[in-house]
């Protein structure tokens, strides 16, 4: 099936058209061909896991082959107490794990193998092992496995980029890294300042008896740091980071993320972070920036629209939701400023891709509309739990040995319609807090009551941004925070921010994905003294 | 799974591959099998086999680490050879430590084979067992069983190797009225799969779940507590991510002293609390040898120090802090490793009596997404789930509705009145606490 950059725009949510969107993926390149790399060996391999599955008397099978390349670069620049000198501690780690997974429906259950070998017999021993999985637990299905339909995809895709992380030499990250470290460490009173470099690549080959043969090279970019001060004599220590929104794409992001060119600044932020007088809690306004709205939209609307939650898979460790099926299209969970979309299709998103890991061609769909609860994030397995006809394109697994379910998209609220500052939501606010970075983070098991902190505060008052303030955290119901949200800016404060590490699943699985926003306000919040 | 021979003829390939040059390496072969389900219908299962191998090659005191899981010749060269590339890269570490040469490592006896052979049939049983069990009483069922099979070993070129084999079976079960106004969680642990006694974690979690349904609402406050074992340990876990030596001399943990140095040797808890780690209690046994160390914890890379049994805090007194290697030898102190295991000395009472002393509190099963608050007093906030029950006049009234709570791992270890002995708990031991004056801060609709 060919995925033409027409097609891909049908697919967007309706409604949105006036408003302006983030810089839009260069889906032609990405598609890099309509038919997958003709690779006879992992071909083979695969038909000989689909064969062995069918003849075994699998309804359904695919086989995922994937190699996962790893590379973090850290450096710790720090004072010694005893010398007083500076020390610069490196560490370089480099990953590559190789290995396959087979999934199954025998007898309406699910199965899944898997092995590090990727050899013939050992295919065919994994997958007569997944069929023999499916039949044993078949024995306690109450609802045989029903998957939404999808067109096979011959298909090769590819995150776009221009310079491969890979390729750029250790020696040149320590040296970007050690400039940075510095920077921050030039701030007097400043103690340790951590920063590192990640890139990850995932080159995965999908093929599914409904006949799909996709490969998928998928390539993300993580830089970061993260300054602390340490006053001995009050006991107290601060963190701050820089907020470098972590992407799919390459090196080249971490030559425009202005690392170096904010390094003093977060420093200095720091260290005034550590002397700053605390809040006065009570009910205020907030002006959230986008480094700390992202995890509240994950928390709150990422993880709240999840089926599997919702339909109680996860009732035993991630928890619920308590956006039942019966609030769909009916709940108001934010006021009418309020649009987020679920999109795998966003250009940078950490979980861009185009294909999810079970063959079905990503998508962007609407999960808040003008405030209301519109949509789900949804796997083959679930979309007809709901009445739908189709999924939509979340599921992922974060390792061949990991069974494929459905996970978090690129959650991302639309840009204000109306032209909008920052300082114009400031300038609204008479008594009120300005918050950026990640701090503390906790929300309850069916995603109604948060408490989120931050790593930088600042007063407003009378419209004005003050002076730094410290020990903040704001605590709600979720769909209350979001129907007091009356300001958001424009499209020119929309971030890409990005989230890694995100945990959910039996077995347990981590996640990548994006929550890109514009600085919103919020009124009448609950600000907590946190210590 | 890798054995013993196997897993020393790849780490001695590996070590001459090295051609004699500084190289650590370590195997982790594992297993798993798993079992999920939801609303009392069986989800997704899984066995699974992984195998992972990490080189660190130093040369000059230039590190490069390398974990690769391909194990033809032409891998393993490869992966040698990419450490080398980044050790000569790779800017000289000045808190490198020099390896630690052949070490006698302690026989710990972790390893079953009934549990290494189990597969989806063996585990089937005990699913079924608790799902009868729910639809008996007309509730939902949620549950996983995994069961995970390890081989593990280390070695360097100074002759040093280390083989070690484990299994874990756990079993964990949310019960659900079909409503969604109770929910009850119950969980069991042990090495051998015969050991984890399915009937109790059922009949716990369905009495448990029918026992909170329709919850009250009380008003957020300090109340006496009665913290379960599961509680309790969710939030002990964070004390023991707070007791390394490195983060209190540098002023970043509740253990940095005003003006510098560390709270070594101070009484920081109540006299009743003693804590300790034990890798050789066969009820939750540990490695024999330490990991530890690492980047953000001070350097020195994994420890690899044999295994030994260490007090943490005695009557309240603490006894012991975490050293890597390098943050021991700086200091010239004794390595001590991470803990394995958290065990807590319980006391005399029952359950049954703590809550029979009991005026006016409130009983914990458990805490869900626990995070700090402020690690400088082990502050943290999170919320109570899976039951919490009213206890007026010494005796159990009423399901409660789900609170956070803002409080301290230090004030509860400061205000504990009694408790009973200690039993196992994921791969800790710890007793049931009687707390008093413990902050609850804002309600939580959530069941």
């Amino acid at each position: 099936m060919s995925v033409t950059r027409r097609e891909f725009l049908k697919t967007c949510a309706v409604g949105t058209a006036a408003i302006s969107l983030p810089e839009a993926l260069d889906w032609e390149t990405a598609l890099a061909s309509t038919a997958a790399t003709p690779d006879p060996i992992y071909r083979s391999l695969m038909a000989v896991a689909l064969d062995t599955a069918t003849k075994l008397g699998a309804t359904y099978a695919d086989m995922r082959i994937c190699r996962y390349h790893v590379q973090d670069v850290f450096l710790r620049t720090q004072t010694d107490l005893r010398t007083g000198n500076v020390v610069n501690v490196p560490r370089v780690n480099e990953s590559e794990r190789f290995g396959f997974g087979v999934r199954v429906l025998a007898d309406g259950a699910w199965g899944f193998a898997a092995s590090p070998r990727v050899e013939k017999e050992e295919v065919a021993r994994v997958a007569r092992e997944a069929v023999a999985v499916a039949k044993t637990n078949a024995a306690l299905e109450r609802r045989p496995v029903q998957l939404a339909s999808v067109k096979p995809s011959e298909a090769l895709w590819r995150t776009p980029f221009r310079k491969d992380p890979f390729a750029v030499s250790v020696r040149e990250k320590i040296d970007f890294l050690q400039a940075i470290n510095n920077e921050v460490r030039a701030v007097p009173k400043l103690f340790v300042v951590n920063s590192s470099l990640r890139a990850r690549s995932e080159h995965k080959f999908f093929a599914s008896t409904d006949g799909s043969y996709i490969e998928q090279y998928l390539q993300q970019i993580i830089p970061e740091y993260e300054a602390t001060a340490v006053d001995f004599q009050t006991r107290t220590r601060r963190e701050r980071s820089y907020g470098v929104p972590a992407v799919t794409g390459g090196w080249e992001h971490v030559e425009q993320a202005r690392m170096l060119e904010n390094a003093r600044r977060v420093g200095e932020e720091c260290v005034e972070h550590l002397s700053a007088p605390p809040v006065t809690p009570g009910t205020k306004d907030l002006v959230i920036l986008p480094s700390n709205l992202s995890l509240t939209i994950h928390e709150s609307i990422g993880h709240g629209t999840e089926l599997d939650r919702a339909l109680g898979y996860e009732a035993n460790f991630a928890g619920t939701s308590h956006l039942t099926p019966d609030k769909l299209g009916k709940f108001r969970m934010g006021s009418d400023l309020v649009n987020i979309v679920g999109d795998r299709t966003l250009a940078g998103g950490l979980s861009t891709c185009g294909f999810d890991d079970e063959g079905v061609p990503t998508l962007r769909f609407d999960i808040i509309r003008r405030g209301t609860f519109v949509g789900y994030q949804t796997t083959r397995d679930q979309a007809h739990l709901i009445g739908d006809q189709e999924s939509h394109a979340c599921c992922y697994a974060d390792s061949y040995d990991s069974i494929p379910f459905q996970r978090i998209p690129n959650v991302w609220l639309l840009p204000g319609s109306e032209p909008m500052t920052l300082d114009d939501l400031i300038s609204g606010v008479d008594d009120g807090v300005l918050i950026d970075g990640l701090g503390s983070w906790s929300i309850d098991q069916q995603r109604y009551n948060f408490q989120f902190g931050g790593d930088a505060f600042w007063e407003i008052k009378g419209g004005k941004k003050g002076k730094m303030i410290s020990r903040v955290a704001y605590q709600a119901r979720a769909d209350e925070f979001w129907r007091a949200c009356d300001g958001i800016a424009d499209s020119r404060f929309w971030e890409n921010q990005g989230l890694t590490g995100d945990g959910k699943g039996q077995p347990p699985q981590t996640n990548a994905m994006s929550h890109g926003c514009a600085p919103a306000r919020f009124r009448q919040i609950n600000v907590l003294l946190t210590d | 799974m890798l054995t013993r021979d196997e897993c020393r003829a790849l780490t001695e390939k590996i070590i001459k591959l090295a051609k004699a040059e500084e190289v650590a390496v370590s195997v982790n072969s594992t297993q798993n099998c798993n079992t999920r389900y939801a609303n009392n219908a069986v989800t997704t299962a899984g066995f699974t086999s992984d195998l992972s191998l990490n080189i660190q090659l130093t040369r000059e005191k230039r590190t490069g680490a390398v974990t690769a899981n391909e194990l033809t010749d032409a891998a393993l060269e490869r992966a040698v050879r990419q450490a080398e590339t980044i050790a000569d890269l790779a800017p000289p570490n000045p808190e490198y430590v020099e390896p630690l040469g052949p070490q006698t490592y302690p026989d710990i006896q972790a390893y079953h084979e009934e549990s290494a052979r189990a597969r989806s049939a063996q585990i089937l049983p005990a699913v079924r067992s608790v799902v009868e069990a729910a639809e008996k009483k007309q509730v939902n069922s949620y549950g996983y069983y995994d069961v995970t099979a390890e081989a593990r070993a280390i070695a360097n070129q100074l002759g040093l190797f280390g083989y070690h084999r484990s299994t874990w079976a756990d079993y964990s079960v949310t019960a659900r009225t079909l409503d969604g106004k109770g929910s009850g969680w119950a969980q069991d642990g042990a090495p051998r799969v015969s050991q984890v006694n399915a009937q109790r974690v059922a009949s716990t979690a369905i009495q448990k779940c029918l026992d909170s349904w329709n919850p009250k609402q009380l008003e957020p406050g300090k109340y006496t507590v009665i913290l379960e074992p599961a509680a309790l340990q969710e939030m002990l876990q964070f004390l023991a991510f707070s007791l390394g030596a490195r983060a209190a001399d540098e002023g970043r943990s509740f253990l940095s002293k005003k003006g510098g140095g560390n709270l070594l040797g101070e009484k920081l808890f109540g006299e009743n609390v003693s804590l300790r780690s034990d890798p050789f209690d066969p009820r939750v046994p540990g490695s024999p040898w330490s990991g530890g160390g690492g980047f953000f914890f001070g350097g020195g890379g994994g420890d690899w120090l044999p295994a030994e049994k260490t007090t943490w805090v005695e009557k309240g007194v603490v006894r012991n802090l975490i050293y890597d290697r390098y943050w021991a030898q700086k200091n010239e102190k004794k390595p001590t490793p991470f803990p394995p295991n958290l065990i807590m000395d319980g006391g005399p009472a029952t359950r049954n009596d703590l809550v029979a002393s009991t005026e006016r509190g409130l009983l914990v099963t458990r805490f869900w997404y626990i995070r700090f608050l402020q690690p400088q007093t082990v502050q943290l906030t999170g919320l109570t789930r899976d039951g919490l029950f009213y206890i007026e006049k010494g005796k159990i009234k009423h399901p409660v509705m789900n609170f956070r709570f803002n409080e301290s791992t230090v004030n509860v270890l400061n205000n504990i009145e009694a408790m009973t002995a200690a039993v196992p708990v994921g791969t800790d031991l710890l007793p049931t606490v009687k707390v008093r004056e413990f902050n609850f801060s804002s309600l939580s609709d959530a069941v």
